[in-house]
């Protein structure tokens, strides 16, 4: 491009002299876009495509019959189940933090947001400690509980509220951008035009935010159904019983029953390719109404 | 309506249902984050400082500590600047496969950990798929503090990229045309024009990967090893203390790690503040 001649208005024109001095060299760029592609095929998809040749490695009856032992299919339904609990609650609380914090100007309001956040950058194994000195047989109100019939820790409810902890701030990071970026004129005029709070909330509010909802419900189950460190804590893993999907596929992992556990990973990393497309679909197809800055 | 209006801290507004929002917010928060996070540091405090250092004084506690910070720091180095390359990329590059490579970046996000952590032990292992190519090298991945890096590395690798990536797709291109117009090389632009207005974003990335690998368990127990003062990470010594019922002993591991992230947030926030002075609203 340095070559091209100054008085050459018409070649000028046409060579678009603008893109190249606010770009790299072609080589450059191939090089780049090169290394990057190997790095994350031997980072990210490496590992994928191993739980599956792993899980296949006998057959796909080997891996489907390992997914039909009777501890195997315990485990799924604790997940599934877990999950339906969390996930629906913590939605609610997302919907519910957002409207007060995007709807409403409060003192305070920068606190509430870091404490929502929080569990962002707290171990999970740290907040299964935390559950655990709250609700352990050795604390005031743990010993309680336990005494009437209601054990938390080793037991479902705790590995509900340790998912709970870690999935936390999920939904309410998604919405809050996008239910701030609404304002609240919509809601005024309806409310003006004598629409009840609730319906205000149902016919105005939701259908503006319900892909971000979805969005964030996404991303939410997934860390949900994985979780592993904060849920090892509690659980006590007792097989059949208190034994998620992730922590079956440690004990299967360290019994060396290799098939098992890629099987219950392959099912998994099925969950996670399932939630990555539709995540995927949601942002092409619904770009202008989610969150622009995605941060997890 | 008529309880909202008497709240005094909030400005008055005419939409309704801010007390029960807030109500339902600040019971949930305090029922799973604060009362739970609270009796932490209650314990800490009835365990008291001197006994948390001479507890953290301790060879493999200390040895442990400053492996999942080492690491963790090593780890978030690098997606520092993987992270920057394939932000900048996905953005100002068109290649076949690029909305493919977006969707991907994802994946240790939506992968459990306990799944990659097996996975990268399967092909890190001495006879896996990458193992068997490196043992030749004399390179052990899986079961050394290597491992733990690989692991490490995984888990954060999105955290940089999409926090640096929406800034990258913002920059005025006119700004990097008027400096190479003005005399300068593509390198020099980068260096002095581009990378200063994405400095933020990288910080805040960083400190993100950082914190999330400090503190990362599932996927780093299957292919560290654990073995003690070498490759024992600390927030498998709170499980092991834990499973000992040194109660003390993981307490004290805990606040440690758990100062540790509220340094992290911190440092995100004044990055936040000073991008927000330095650069405007960002």
């Amino acid at each position: 491009m340095a070559d091209v001649a100054f008085d050459d208005a018409a070649n000028l024109a046409r060579a678009q002299p603008l893109r190249p001095v606010a770009s790299e060299a072609p080589w450059f760029r191939r090089t780049l876009v090169a290394l990057v592609l190997a790095i994350v095929g031997v980072l990210l998809l490496a590992p994928l495509a191993v739980v599956f040749t792993e899980a296949l490695a006998k057959g796909l009856g080997a891996a489907v019959s390992a997914l039909g032992e009777r501890d195997a299919r315990a485990a799924i339904r604790l997940t599934l189940l877990v999950a339906a609990i969390a996930v629906p609650l913590n939605a609610v609380f997302g919907v519910a933090a957002a409207w007060a914090i995007a709807k409403f100007d409060f003192r305070g309001k920068a606190i509430l947001i870091t404490l929502i956040d929080l569990p962002f950058s707290v171990s999970p194994v740290v907040a299964g400690l935390c559950l655990v000195l709250v609700f352990g047989a050795n604390a005031p109100l743990g010993a309680w509980l336990v005494a009437n019939g209601w054990p938390v820790i080793f037991a479902v409810p705790g590995i509900v509220l340790a998912t709970m902890f870690i999935t936390f701030p999920f939904v309410a990071r998604e919405l809050i951008p996008v239910m701030q970026e609404h304002g609240r004129a919509e809601e005024e005029a309806a409310l003006t035009l004598g629409a009840s709070g609730w319906r205000t909330f149902l016919t105005v509010t939701l259908p503006n935010i319900r892909w971000a909802l979805l969005y964030g419900v996404l991303l939410c189950n997934a860390r949900a159904m994985g979780e592993f460190g904060a849920v090892a804590v509690v659980s006590g893993k007792i097989r059949g019983q208190t034994n998620t999907m992730p922590l079956m596929i440690e004990m299967l992992y360290n019994e060396y029953l290799s098939v098992a556990a890629f099987s219950m990973a392959a099912l998994l990393a099925l969950l996670a390719l399932v939630t990555l497309t539709l995540k995927t679909a949601l942002e092409w197809r619904y770009a202008d109404q989610l969150a622009a800055n995605r941060r997890h | 309506m008529t309880a909202m209006r008497a709240a005094r801290f909030r400005q008055p507004s005419p939409l309704p249902g801010f007390g029960l929002a807030l109500g339902t917010t600040l019971a949930m928060l305090s029922l799973i984050v604060i009362i739970p996070i609270g009796a932490l540091l209650l314990k800490g405090a009835g365990i008291g400082i001197g006994d948390i250092a001479a507890n953290l004084a301790k060879p493999r506690v200390w040895a442990a500590l400053l492996l999942s910070f080492r690491i963790a720091l090593l780890a978030a180095l690098f997606n520092l600047a993987f992270g920057l390359a394939l932000a900048w990329v996905l953005v100002r590059y068109d290649f076949p496969g690029r909305r493919l490579l977006d969707a991907a970046v994802d994946l240790p996000f939506a992968l459990p950990t306990a799944v990659a952590g097996i996975a990268l032990t399967t092909l890190y292992a001495p006879n896996g798929a990458f193992g068997q190519l490196l043992a030749p090298l004399g390179i052990k991945v899986a079961y050394t503090p290597l491992g733990i890096w690989v692991a490490l590395v995984f888990v954060g690798l999105p955290f940089v990229v999409r926090t640096v990536q929406p800034v990258v797709a913002e920059i005025d291109r006119e700004i990097e045309e008027a400096s190479a117009t003005l005399g300068a090389y593509r390198a020099r632009t980068f260096l002095r024009v581009i990378l200063p207005m994405l400095t933020p974003a990288l910080l805040t990335g960083f400190a993100l990967a950082l914190a999330r690998g400090v503190g990362e368990y599932g996927s780093v127990i299957f292919i560290a090893g654990n073995l003690p003062s070498v490759s024992e990470i600390a927030p498998l010594l709170i499980v092991i203390r834990l499973e000992e019922f040194d109660y003390d002993g993981a307490v004290a591991i805990a606040v440690a790690m758990l100062a540790i992230s509220f340094a992290m947030l911190l440092v995100i926030n004044l990055v936040q503040v000073w991008s927000r002075r330095r650069f405007g609203d960002a």
